[in-house]
């Protein structure tokens, strides 16, 4: 019995040790690591919002949480670039998050594919660069079109999917549509 | 073993992954491209080294009973510590490597050489192990990733190197050609291996 007590106190001593670094080291990283966070954000921002000012990007929020956010071209946001909001659905293998950016006529100005784990070299595509390109062709497709009435060929629609993707290519597609679609009923309700 | 054999049996004799086959799950997973296969080696070479040397240091204390809790601990805390380090200051390749960051806990190599090594060696010794072992296991994720890379992707290190008109091998960077690679590869050892001893 003495035994049990003198081992579990060795060990308790070990994970508060072990605990107590590992407090320190996670404060030391904290602020690092959000701003690694904040970066991802910003840079998506500005691509589905090309034109607006870094500082002229306002969250609008309903409580916490951020519902969408409103583009300047000047940091006295006066000149209205557009809306831009995260897009997220279900795909073959993970949930794709795309930030998309659109104009006041509902008209994609700007996108960036934020995260997703679909099949690499198939549906992974969705983020494919081409030799020579800026940026992926699949999303490229998506600019100057109005984002409410998208769908991919195979559903009668002018979005060319991936070969062998169709599932990412479609879900790509159908959650932009969605998250326009809730973008308009909270801007009305604004 | 000479203090210098104790560094070298990790990189070839008694590497990790071609001849002790440990530490295989990670291994498959990330050695679909270079730049993966090297943050993953260095991540663990680290974990090791560190694990090793502090096992090493307190080992004379530690009850044989609890020795095994002892050491996950200690590993996992490290592994903790390259985890937040590598999303503070490296994201990109945090990203890319995922969950298998926090699956060096239970990478075998880790906690093998701490019960078989660095729990009855001195500091020095444990830390040339770790050192060795660390290295053979990463220099097989690069042998892994070059061959996975080059054949499934046409690239070296994100680099292309094949040419335009080159038809990638998808199956290389998906997990069967993980399998076929490591099959042949090891073969090759052990057929290095058979040569040596024939002609010996």
């Amino acid at each position: 019995m003495k035994d049990m007590v003198k081992l579990g106190g060795l060990l308790m001593l070990i994970t508060v040790i072990a605990a107590t670094a590992l407090a320190a080291v996670y404060k030391v990283t904290k602020p690092r690591i959000l701003e690694q966070k904040r970066l991802v954000l910003e840079r998506a921002l500005l691509l589905a919002l090309p034109g607006a000012d870094k500082t002229a990007i306002v969250p609008v929020k309903k409580g916490d949480q951020i519902l969408y956010y409103k583009g300047y071209a000047n940091p006295d946001t006066t000149k209205f670039v557009g809306y831009a909001f995260v897009a997220h659905g279900p795909g073959y293998s993970s949930v794709i998050e795309t930030m998309v950016g659109v104009d006041s006529t509902g008209k994609i100005i700007g996108l960036k594919v934020m995260s997703q784990t679909e099949t690499p070299g198939l549906g992974s595509r969705v983020e494919q660069i081409k030799h020579g390109a800026k940026t992926p062709w699949f999303q490229d497709q998506f600019r100057n079109r109005k984002a409410e009435k998208l769908a991919v060929d195979k559903d009668g629609g002018e979005i060319q999917s991936i070969t062998g993707a169709t599932i990412s290519s479609r879900a790509l597609t159908k959650s932009i549509v969605a998250g326009y679609k809730l973008l308009k009923k909270e801007i009305s309700q604004n | 073993m000479s203090a210098i054999k104790e560094f070298t049996k990790g990189l070839y004799s008694q590497n990790p992954v071609f001849k002790q086959a440990l530490g295989l799950c990670p291994t498959l997973a990330v050695s679909n491209s270079v730049q993966n296969g090297i943050g993953m080696g260095l991540a663990a070479t680290f974990v090791l080294i560190s694990s090793n040397v502090l096992v090493s240091l307190i080992r004379k204390a530690v009850p044989a009973k609890i020795r095994i809790p002892i050491y996950i601990v200690i590993i996992a805390s490290f592994v903790t510590v390259v985890d937040l380090s590598m999303a503070g200051f490296f994201p990109g390749l945090h990203k890319a490597l995922g969950i298998f960051v926090p699956l060096i806990v239970v990478n075998c190599i880790i906690l093998g050489r701490a019960e078989a090594f660095a729990g009855k060696n001195s500091v020095g010794l444990s830390f040339l192990d770790g050192l060795g072992m660390g290295l053979g296991f990463t220099m097989a994720l690069l042998i892994l990733g070059t061959i996975r890379e080059l054949l499934g992707n046409g690239s070296f290190f994100g680099i292309p190197v094949a040419g335009a008109s080159f038809e990638p091998m998808l199956i290389m960077i998906l997990p069967p050609g993980a399998f076929l690679t490591i099959g042949f590869v090891m073969a090759f050892f052990k057929w290095l291996e058979n040569r040596k001893a024939s002609h010996a």
